[in-house]
């Protein structure tokens, strides 16, 4: 459903009044990004940017908003998705970090249960270059192209993501599935829908140790049969077994979720695996054609 | 975060689940032996498995004591030095295997229980012969049916104790929030009694700060969680990696502070720390970099400070000033600093660094940045 987002998608914030909500409505809007409002527990005021719906089956029902970004606290993630899926909203994007895990869990079967796509938590976003931004992915990395990017990694794919779009290479779409361990869109979700879209004729996956996405991912495209060439980044060679490196995902446990299963199976999948961003970008200019 | 297994046990133990007979050890305190147990082991108090093939884990007599928890004391492995031991009672029993853990995959909780213990659990699962593997929501009622599916399914000698003792195990994993609650080996006794003889939890650090009990252990055993008591009382992630490194990191973002972590190591360089300050929440304070550069200052073989962001909401221009004051408000530290800012309102972070007296070099390439830092740390 993401990949087909345009600049007429409705979407609201949900949180819209808060201080990250006001900024980051406008933020989007100046991208393209058709915001047609919010929802937030204060009366409006003149002085909104947006209109403010005291709920989302009231701002579903006055714009026809099909996509909701959260900017709600953490421990308020879960209320607010139940809110968004009960008005009829298609997708929730949940940008905070520090949604409690078993929270995550409810939400992960509350959206599947309602066929509500869920991108989150703690990630920065997703983008269709030239159509719509919706999160805080920094305009700098971004450039209408034919690369697909999904990232665990906000700011490791901002790095990657700047440097291919000084050397001529944009994207067709950017989602950030984010660090946390239990996540709705995974990367093996996305894998079908990239395999399949024109638009996109690469992939760069941006991932970390721990968990196990990214050998399902590579489970999911040797599946695919999909001779799109798929460029991948691992970071965290030097975490530290039972050590947590920022990203509640990224713990490495015995021999689940380490560097070597990650590379050995998306290698084994037809996949390219880079161990610094720069022979990653090096290794795309090279096989993938500028746009 | 990891809990060391003698808090694991103490998780466990709260919620009702039976634990040898122990006696915690910290470096430097004199060995005990724990009262009435006959024979013991030493293990290492490190947050990882594997420990007994390491030297991690000792027989022990109470004539053996000392000398057993110095050994134990004195083995590294994977990378961790203990900094406690745990003395308990061996109980002898039938090895089984048990747990809960959260599957991302599956949107689940995951029940596996194993007739055979003491092994890893991808060991324990690949015969797969009287194994149980179930998911369950994570509710009071998905739990306890998928702990009725465990009774039906194994061994009539043990089902009441393994069911019992399934469900204690479930009410702690959904009270306490945790991710992984493992119990290998699980022994059970001639009269048909559990033990855990092993354990690991997992619990949330998103759930840790608003938790009395996990936010207690971690005020109570700042030495032993250095890093989660720095999160919970501080709001970011530091981790130190090397405390013979000599590249310090004053970094944001979690993937890209361990990609640069990765590349130093690479190019042969000793990072000391993983850091992701967060600084969109830093809100026109200096506080967090005051924190980090004070302990990158205890280091005694840091070289250079390596400052990478980049902002794409952040405001680098206010960034730099905070980076100025924290810079003066720590003057005993006194290594050069390069900074790499690149994104929003990097202009005037520039032009605000570069006129500073204080040597702060400017470096807008993180190639370049990374090279130079290598290069000041030397072999350090």
């Amino acid at each position: 459903m993401l990949l087909d987002l345009t600049h007429d998608t409705p979407v609201i914030v949900q949180g819209i009044s808060g201080r990250m909500g006001q900024r980051h409505a406008k933020l989007m809007q100046r991208y393209g990004t058709r915001i047609v409002g919010g929802t937030s527990s204060r009366p409006p005021s003149p002085d909104d940017a947006f209109p403010v719906f005291p709920d989302c089956a009231a701002a579903v029902a006055a714009t026809g908003a099909q996509l909701s970004l959260l900017m709600v606290p953490p421990l308020q993630t879960l209320a607010a998705v139940q809110e968004a899926v009960h008005a009829g909203l298609r997708a929730v994007v949940t940008v905070g970090e520090g949604v409690p895990v078993l929270d995550a869990l409810r939400i992960h079967a509350l959206t599947r249960e309602a066929g509500v796509t869920w991108l989150g938590a703690s990630t920065p976003g997703l983008c269709i270059p030239g159509e719509l931004k919706v999160g805080f992915l920094p305009d700098v990395s971004l450039a209408p192209g034919r690369i697909g990017v999904m990232s665990k990694s906000g700011t490791l794919s901002y790095e990657v993501g700047s440097r291919l779009v000084a050397m001529g290479h944009g994207q067709s779409a950017w989602i950030g599935v984010g660090g946390d361990p239990v996540k709705g869109l995974r990367f093996a979700d996305l894998a079908p829908g990239f395999a399949a879209h024109a638009r996109t004729s690469a992939l760069v996956l941006v991932g970390e140790v721990g968990g196990t996405e990214e050998e399902d991912f590579a489970a999911a495209w040797s599946a695919l049969h999909c001779n799109k060439p798929v460029f991948a980044l691992i970071a965290g060679a030097q975490a530290k077994e039972g050590v947590t490196m920022g990203h509640a995902g990224a713990l490495v446990m015995g021999r689940r979720g380490t560097l070597q299963s990650k590379q050995a199976a998306l290698r084994a999948a037809g996949v390219q695996v880079f161990s610094s961003i720069q022979s990653l970008v090096q290794a795309v200019d090279a096989q993938v054609g500028r746009t | 975060m990891l809990l060391l297994e003698a808090h694991g046990k103490k998780v466990l133990a709260d919620a009702g689940l039976p634990l040898p007979r122990s006696e915690f050890i910290r470096a430097g305190e004199a060995p005990r032996w724990p009262a009435g147990a006959a024979v013991c082991v030493v293990k290492a108090q490190v947050p990882v498995g594997g420990r007994g093939k390491a030297g991690g884990i000792l027989r022990t007599t109470p004539e053996l004591l000392s000398a057993q928890v110095q050994a134990v004391f004195a083995a590294r492995i994977k990378g961790h030095a203990p900094q406690a031991v745990l003395v308990e009672e061996v109980v002898q029993g039938s090895e089984h295997y048990l747990s809960l853990i959260v599957d991302a995959n599956a949107g689940g909780l995951r029940l596996m229980y194993s007739p055979q213990g003491g092994v890893e659990i991808e060991d324990a699962f690949e015969g797969g012969a009287g194994t149980v593997n179930l998911v369950a929501a994570p509710t009071l009622q998905g739990l306890a049916a998928a702990v009725e599916q465990l009774r039906q399914a194994v061994a009539p000698e043990t089902r009441d104790a393994l069911a019992e003792l399934a469900q204690r195990l479930a009410n702690c994993v959904l009270a306490n929030g945790l991710l992984l609650a493992e119990i290998n080996p699980l022994l059970i006794d001639a009269e048909g009694r559990p033990w855990a003889g092993d354990a690991k939890v997992v619990v949330d650090m998103n759930v840790a700060p608003e938790h009395p009990g996990q936010r207690a252990l971690f005020d109570e055993n700042r030495d032993l969680y250095p890093d989660a008591w720095r999160k919970i009382s501080e709001d970011f992630d530091y981790v130190e990696i090397d405390r013979q490194g000599g590249i310090g990191l004053v970094t944001t973002g979690a993937g890209l502070s361990m990609m640069l972590i990765d590349e130093l190591v690479a190019q042969g360089a000793r990072p000391i720390n993983f850091c992701d300050i967060r600084t969109g929440q830093m809100r026109g304070r200096p506080d967090r970099l005051v924190s980090v550069l004070g302990w990158l200052g205890e280091i005694a073989t840091l070289r250079v400070v390596l400052v990478n962001v980049f902002a794409g909401i952040t405001d680098l221009g206010e960034f730099a000033r905070l980076l100025l004051e924290a810079r003066r408000l720590c003057p005993e530290l006194t290594v050069p600093f390069v900074a790499r800012l690149v994104g929003h309102n990097a202009a005037q972070a520039e032009a605000l660094i570069t006129a500073a007296p204080c040597g702060i070099e400017w470096e807008p390439d993180l190639e370049r940045a990374l090279a130079r830092a290598v290069a000041i740390a030397g072999n350090c």
